[in-house]
């Protein structure tokens, strides 16, 4: 049984555009959907509107860098403060390279840094890599089930 | 040196204001202040009742003179069958009377009206000191018959010059001579600047002892220092009669209380001057003194007047010019002509710069942090090699040395150097005396010429030019304080700036370049879905959506990375411009498989202390757009060569390709500007800005250079690792 892919992703069109690129890719792993870092968190720790749902982390976190209420960065470091967590494989999504955000991530444990092509096609390429990489081939610690239930993108 | 300060200082302790006794040519007594009681008096009266009589005869309300005043006129009468001139003073508490043969001139003959008509009217014309002192000597010797007047002034160390002299034929002249300071000492200048007028009528005289009823009153206990008939020290009648003088008088000039000159006169016979003549005399001297006084400080307040001028232009120059020191020197007449120098100096740290003649310039940098741990403010010397014996070396350049330190903390000195001159002093004689085997003092006895070179000196520094450069020294502080506060400003300005610079950079970069990726991202969707149904037409429009999107994004990336390059600090290093040349042609030639490349890059090309990230930029910039511009030739050609211009080092890439017209140029290196269409040339017309923005954060230059149709220079050049700490 796959563990789930959670994308935290707050612009609807980067939305769509991920879950084409996750389905084109064709990664038998379903997908969670959460739209802000809060949400993020909840769903992580099992608190809010996900104190109901099955233990167990994700396969890999796909996170945007630049996301309301509680942003990429502070997610990031919120996971590797939280013992259950620490070990949860993160990938930071975001619009560009600017330095500092790179140099803070990597500061923080980042697994992986991926900036979103304008290219549609190497877009699509990229997320086939990551989820590829961290999904299937990365063994996942212990304790990750597949998700409750998945987040329709456009909702 | 040292014998003569021996002599000086033995000298220097006669008590010559106590010798008691008096000259021989009058009378005197001395009396109690408060009682009127006799207390002391000279061995020269006939008894006591002569003595009596001549106090009796005396007006007792002219003893009623004020304290340590010269003495007053105290009227004419009879003593012993002798016409004589009765003088009062006090001082220290007793009253001096002295007699002596009267004048034949008396009332409005007297010599004092005959000054005021001949002197006065002369004195007001006079527009200089030494035209004060020429009318003043003439004056004098009409006054008096001595056959020799000179007047002289006192420079520094004392030693007194001749300026104006008048005398009879067969006296010798001393125009131009010096006296030496060691003639005149210590205790006897201060009782000149007591003491107006001194008069010895008769250098072979025999001292009269003073006599006292009153074992406790000692005559060496009496100060005569303010009277007329004061005995002279043995050493001084020596010195007359050495230099062939009987008679000799001495007026001072005396300026803002120090003794600033005297005229001295001389007689090879004797000569007698009654009271009313020397009161004329005195008169004469204090007159002198004013007239010496105010041309004196008329001439230093125009000399003042036209130092500020000049500091005010310097300073002026300062102002609208950059804060850096070194720009002085860029205007080197003003500066030369208020420390009236051979040449300036002016050192920043590490860095010097000059103008004139001026020692090499590691000397001046050494000197620079001598006079620094020195600490003053102003430094000035004649004979810099007896402070600092490094400068023996440097010949006749820099033999004096004026100074400003303008911070104690860096090393900011502003140096003035004067080169040496010759300088031949006449002495009036050799200016030693000698002691004898007995230890006796032996005045000089010789007064004939004897010149002395005086090498390795150069003009002294006058006190108006040092105060003149004081002033500057405040104005350039003034103006250090007044950059350093605005730089601040500017400083945190800046980082305002910066911090809004890199929100909106990162907002941009994160906002802008979103609805590019959503633009392409669905365009991609749309032709991936329904391509096939769609006609070639709307195919086309949409990959020129796509296409245009993909343009924005790279400018946006563009944009980015010119605003990163202004922002990221530079960290500078050896930089092998041949080494990194080389690295970016092999990179562009691999681009670019199927066209012909020639690359020529010299292997003298320099090693740049500059970032290496930055400078393969700057490189990746020239490099990559010399084979672009050459695309349509059947051979490129690139040329990397080697360049120095104006103190700075730096490349420059030739190419054979299309050129620009030079009216452009100035175009060139904006944002955004090019000078090709867009579908015949690819770029985002920033990678000019970006090198030019580069090679100015590295404090150096850009040029280019183009014809059209036949080729491109672009060239930068950088300063020297130890220039950029000036």
């Amino acid at each position: 049984m796959l563990k789930p892919i959670l994308l935290v992703e707050d612009d609807v069109r980067d939305l769509e555009l991920t879950l084409v690129a996750l389905e084109r890719s064709e990664l038998a792993n379903d997908v969670v959907v959460v739209r802000d870092g809060a949400q993020a968190l909840d769903y992580l720790r099992r608190e809010g509107e996900f104190a109901s749902r099955v233990a167990g982390n994700p396969a890999v976190v796909l996170l945007d860098l630049k996301l309301p209420k509680v942003d990429g960065l502070e997610v990031l470091k919120i996971v590797r403060e939280t013992p259950e967590l620490r070990s949860l494989p993160v990938v930071m999504l975001t619009s560009s390279h600017e330095e500092g955000d790179v140099v803070r991530s990597y500061a923080l444990g980042v697994n992986a840094y991926v900036v979103k092509p304008v290219e549609f096609k190497a877009f699509v390429a990229a997320i086939a890599d990551l989820g590829i990489f961290w999904a299937v081939l990365n063994e996942p610690p212990p304790g990750s089930t597949k998700a409750a239930r998945r987040f329709d993108g456009s909702a | 040196m040292n014998a003569r300060l021996t002599d000086l200082d033995s000298c220097a302790t006669e008590p010559i204001r106590v010798p008691g006794a008096i000259q021989p040519h009058g009378r005197m007594l001395v009396l109690d202040a408060d009682s009127g009681r006799e207390l002391a008096w000279s061995a020269n009266w006939g008894d006591a009742a002569q003595r009596a009589a001549a106090l009796s005869a005396l007006d007792r309300r002219a003893l009623d003179v004020p304290e340590g005043e010269s003495p007053a006129p105290a009227g004419l009468l009879t003593v012993g069958g002798q016409e004589m001139d009765a003088s009062v003073h006090r001082l220290g508490g007793q009253v001096i009377v002295e007699f002596e043969p009267a004048a034949a001139d008396r009332g409005t003959h007297a010599p004092i009206y005959s000054l005021a008509r001949h002197f006065l009217p002369q004195l007001q014309r006079a527009r200089s000191v030494d035209d004060l002192l020429r009318i003043g000597v003439r004056e004098l010797k009409r006054l008096t018959g001595f056959g020799r007047c000179l007047a002289y002034r006192f420079d520094a160390e004392g030693h007194g010059e001749v300026l104006a002299e008048a005398m009879d034929e067969g006296y010798e002249r001393y125009a131009g001579h010096r006296f030496p300071a060691s003639d005149i000492p210590a205790q006897a200048r201060a009782l000149y600047c007591l003491n107006f007028i001194r008069l010895i009528p008769d250098s072979d005289y025999v001292p009269v002892p003073l006599e006292s009823s009153d074992a406790a009153l000692a005559p060496t206990a009496i100060d005569l220092s303010l009277a007329g008939l004061r005995s002279v020290s043995p050493v001084h009648l020596e010195y007359m009669r050495n230099m062939g003088t009987r008679a000799s008088m001495s007026v001072s000039i005396v300026v803002r209380g120090r003794l600033w000159g005297l005229v001295s006169c001389h007689d090879r016979d004797t000569r007698f001057l009654s009271f009313p003549t020397r009161a004329a005399c005195e008169h004469l001297g204090r007159l002198l003194s004013v007239q010496v006084e105010a041309a004196d400080e008329r001439a230093e307040g125009e000399q003042r007047h036209e130092l500020r001028e000049l500091t005010l232009q310097i300073i002026a120059q300062r102002a609208d010019l950059d804060a850096s020191l070194l720009g002085l020197v860029n205007e080197p007449v003003p500066l030369l002509r208020l420390g009236r120098a051979a040449g300036v100096a002016v050192v920043l740290n590490e860095v010097c710069r000059s103008f004139g003649e001026v020692p090499p310039a590691p000397e001046i940098l050494a000197l620079a942090e001598w006079l620094r741990h020195r600490g003053d403010q102003v430094f000035q010397s004649d004979r810099l090699h007896e402070l600092w014996p490094a400068a023996a070396a440097w010949g006749d350049v820099g033999a004096g040395v004026m100074a400003i330190t303008i911070s104690q903390v860096h090393r900011h000195v502003i140096l003035w150097f004067r080169t040496a001159v010759v300088q031949t002093i006449t002495w009036a004689g050799r200016p030693y005396k000698e002691v004898r085997s007995e230890g006796r003092i032996q005045p000089r006895s010789s007064f004939a010429s004897w010149k002395e070179e005086l090498q390795g000196r150069s003009l002294p520094w006058t006190s108006a030019e040092a105060g003149a450069v004081m002033e500057l020294r405040q104005s350039l502080i003034g103006i250090v304080l007044r950059r350093a506060e605005e730089l601040n400003e500017v400083a945190a300005e800046l980082g305002r700036v910066n911090k809004e610079l890199e929100a909106f950079s990162y907002t941009v970069s994160h906002d802008l370049r979103a609805p590019m990726r959503h633009i392409a991202g669905y365009v991609d969707l749309v032709l991936d879905i329904e391509g096939a149904k769609l006609g070639d037409k709307s195919q086309r429009y949409l990959q020129h959506v796509k296409d245009a999107s993909a343009y924005s994004a790279r400018l946006v990336d563009a944009l980015l990375d010119f605003s990163r390059m202004g922002r990221t600090a530079i960290k500078p290093g050896a930089v092998d411009m041949a080494a990194l040349s080389n690295e970016i042609a092999r990179e562009l030639t691999r681009f670019e498989p199927e066209r012909r490349i020639e690359w020529d890059i010299s292997p003298a090309l320099p090693v740049l202390h500059a970032d290496p990230t930055l400078m393969q930029v700057a490189m990746r910039n020239l490099m990559g757009n010399a084979v672009k511009y050459a695309r349509d030739r059947a051979v490129t050609r690139v040329q990397v060569i080697p360049v120095e211009r104006g103190g700075l080092r730096g490349v420059e890439v030739v190419d054979n390709g299309v050129g620009f017209d030079m009216r452009y140029v100035d175009k060139l290196f904006g944002v955004f500007q090019r000078l090709h269409q867009s579908d015949q040339f690819e770029g985002t017309g920033i990678g000019l800005a970006s090198f030019r923005r580069i090679i100015e954060r590295h404090g150096g230059q850009v040029w280019a250079r183009g014809v059209p149709g036949e080729g491109a220079r672009f060239g930068f050049a950088l300063p020297h690792k130890n220039e950029e700490s000036a």
